[in-house]
């Protein structure tokens, strides 16, 4: 299985995370949310698998393009 | 030689052209689940409708004559759900379906015919370029380039196609002149093949990587559609076709009624929070609003902000641009547009009117937008949009803010806008605005900062855009399937009997 690292469409805020290291994701399953132009923004699993790391602490700024979180493909 | 033994030899002759490669090539490929050029055809066409023109063709070449049936392409003519249509299916068992002298001329005579007469034109890429040593040297070179028009693209019918092994050269050029383009999985797109490319560049590349259907569903946007087996791509191809006219002088097929269904009466209201932070799924409301199981998503994976999608109104071709909350909130960067416009072309030059749902806090500002030459697909975008001649129709749900509500049709770029009663419309978000205009931040100053948006969100709403006629009319978000539908009627291009000015027919198939 490889990994996908899931980077950030957008600078903003993390706001929450909504999933957990080892949650098995469906194909836009969300991992967390963002906060950018004043909208909820949520981070989706780009293909179905198991999340395998958080890489970034709700609350922390985030820039466009950063990594986020991995994902082990296949679920 | 008698009639007898003249009818001997050409049934001899037809069977060694029909057995492609040998049986030991074909086997192979059996074994590894793909069709070949012929069973492909069977998998596309409706039952015994094939008719081939060029079987007894072979290579110029005198010494490959007997090993190059058909000269490695099968060309031809058929019927998709009743329809014509004209065919190119390459063989890879032969010669790698390299193209040579022989079925250059197969393919401009199909492409031509196909222009003449009014049928669109599929191709079956699988092929492995230019056939070597056939074309090195002067005399190859200086023919192969007889054809000033062999790329051209007017539009006139549409052109559509699969991608169902290594594709690199001609199969690859048609591919991208095409209007449609699927991609079967395992299937690679390329200039030149991953051997020829590692041993140009010094350097091993992986056919994934080169040309893989990730590379061109995701990173490049030329696959509009993806597939996990030859079958499925071509039943994909059939699809396609049913949205658009067999040519551009004639409106797209009506479905009659008995062949649509109205969608199943989700509840549009519990689709999209009402709360203008929260984001939901534009493909929903598409899916709530068209005749049901009519969409057809086209570029799903790539430039994700915007939602492009073939679909029907009761049994009417139309063409979805919607804007996508769960993206980015909706905001359009380079990509969308570039898909965007790519999808108004096509909608134009074949007649299908162009539906706008509108949800967008304007385009995505960035440094990485700008290195992609940002405002320039904006305007790509935007003069797509107004150069549409077809009937343009825009909804209105939530958000339409500045550059992006002219681009997705605000204004007098719809014929008709409707506006939800949770619409509001203005240069940017009230929020932004406020630390823009006045240098406010909200964690510093609540009070101040509330104050300030409250003052710009005035004079924004669904009620204020209907009094200076800005909408022509605020709806009830459950009566938008019946908006659309009467006015789609309205605005019908009855002088013309459907059809458009069509002035994009000759821009790029890529942008």
């Amino acid at each position: 299985m490889s990994d996908i690292t899931v980077e950030s469409e957008i600078a903003g805020t993390v706001w929450k995370i909504e999933a957990s290291p080892g949650d098995s994701l469906e194909e836009e399953g969300i991992i967390m949310i963002l906060e950018s132009m004043k909208m909820e923004i949520p981070v989706l699993a780009p293909e179905d698998g198991t999340l395998s790391e958080v890489l970034v602490s709700e609350g922390d700024t985030i820039r466009e393009g950063q990594p986020l979180a991995k994902l082990s493909r296949g679920g | 030689m008698s009639y007898e033994e003249q009818l001997e030899e050409l049934a001899r002759r037809e069977a060694q052209a029909k057995a492609m490669g040998g049986e030991e090539k074909l086997a192979r490929r059996t074994e590894q689940g793909l069709l070949n050029a012929r069973s492909r055809l069977d998998a596309l066409l409706d039952r015994d409708s094939f008719r081939e023109v060029g079987l007894l063709a072979q290579s110029a070449i005198r010494a490959d004559r007997d090993t190059t049936p058909a000269d490695g392409k099968v060309s031809g003519f058929g019927r998709v759900e009743g329809r014509d249509i004209a065919v190119v299916s390459n063989d890879l068992t032969v010669k790698g379906a390299s193209s040579s002298a022989t079925n250059a001329k197969k393919i401009a005579y199909i492409k031509t015919t196909a222009t003449r007469s009014g049928m669109p034109v599929v191709f079956l890429g699988e092929s492995s370029g230019a056939r070597i040593p056939d074309t090195m040297g002067a005399e190859s070179m200086s023919q192969g380039g007889a054809d000033p028009q062999q790329y051209c693209r007017r539009r006139e019918t549409p052109w559509a196609s699969a991608v169902l092994g290594p594709c690199f050269g001609s199969s690859t050029w048609y591919s991208c002149l095409s209007d449609f383009l699927v991609m079967r999985k395992g299937a690679t797109l390329a200039v030149s093949s991953a051997r020829v490319t590692s041993l140009a560049i010094g350097e091993t590349v992986d056919p994934e990587e080169l040309g893989g259907w990730r590379l061109h569903s995701e990173v490049t946007g030329l696959a509009d559609a993806v597939a996990d087996s030859d079958e499925e791509a071509l039943e994909l191809v059939r699809r396609f076709l049913s949205y658009l006219p067999s040519h551009a002088g004639e409106a797209p097929p009506v479905q009659s009624a008995g062949e649509w269904r109205a969608p199943n009466g989700d509840d549009i209201l519990a689709l999209v929070p009402p709360e203008r932070t929260r984001v939901y799924d534009i493909r929903k409301i598409i899916r709530a609003v068209a005749d049901e199981g009519s969409v057809f998503p086209l570029k799903e994976r790539f430039g994700k902000a915007v939602v492009t999608a073939l679909a029907r109104m009761e049994g009417q071709s139309v063409g979805f641009v919607a804007t996508n909350p769960m993206i980015r909130g909706g905001a359009m960067d380079p990509d969308a547009c570039r898909k965007a416009s790519d999808f108004l072309v096509m909608c134009d030059s074949f007649n299908i009117p162009v539906i706008l749902l509108v949800d967008t806090p304007g385009f995505l500002v960035g440094v990485s937008g700008e290195r992609k030459a940002a405002p320039a697909h904006i305007m790509n975008m935007m003069h797509a949009l107004q150069l549409v001649s077809v009937p343009k129709v825009s909804v209105i749900l939530r958000k339409s803010y500045g550059q992006a509500f002219l681009n997705m049709g605000g204004g007098r770029n719809s014929d008709e806008i409707a506006a939800w009663t949770s619409a509001e419309v203005s240069f940017m978000d009230p929020g932004v605005g406020a630390s823009v205009v006045h240098g406010l931040k909200r964690d510093e100053d609540p009070e101040a900062f509330d104050a300030a948006a409250d003052a710009l969100r005035k004079d924004t709403s669904a009620y204020d855009m209907a009094s200076v006629f800005g909408v022509q009319s605020v709806i009830d978000p459950r009566d938008t399937r019946d908006f659309l539908v009467a006015a789609l009627a309205t605005h019908r291009r009855r002088l013309s009997n459907g059809i458009g000015r069509r002035e994009m027919a000759n821009w790029p198939t890529y942008f």
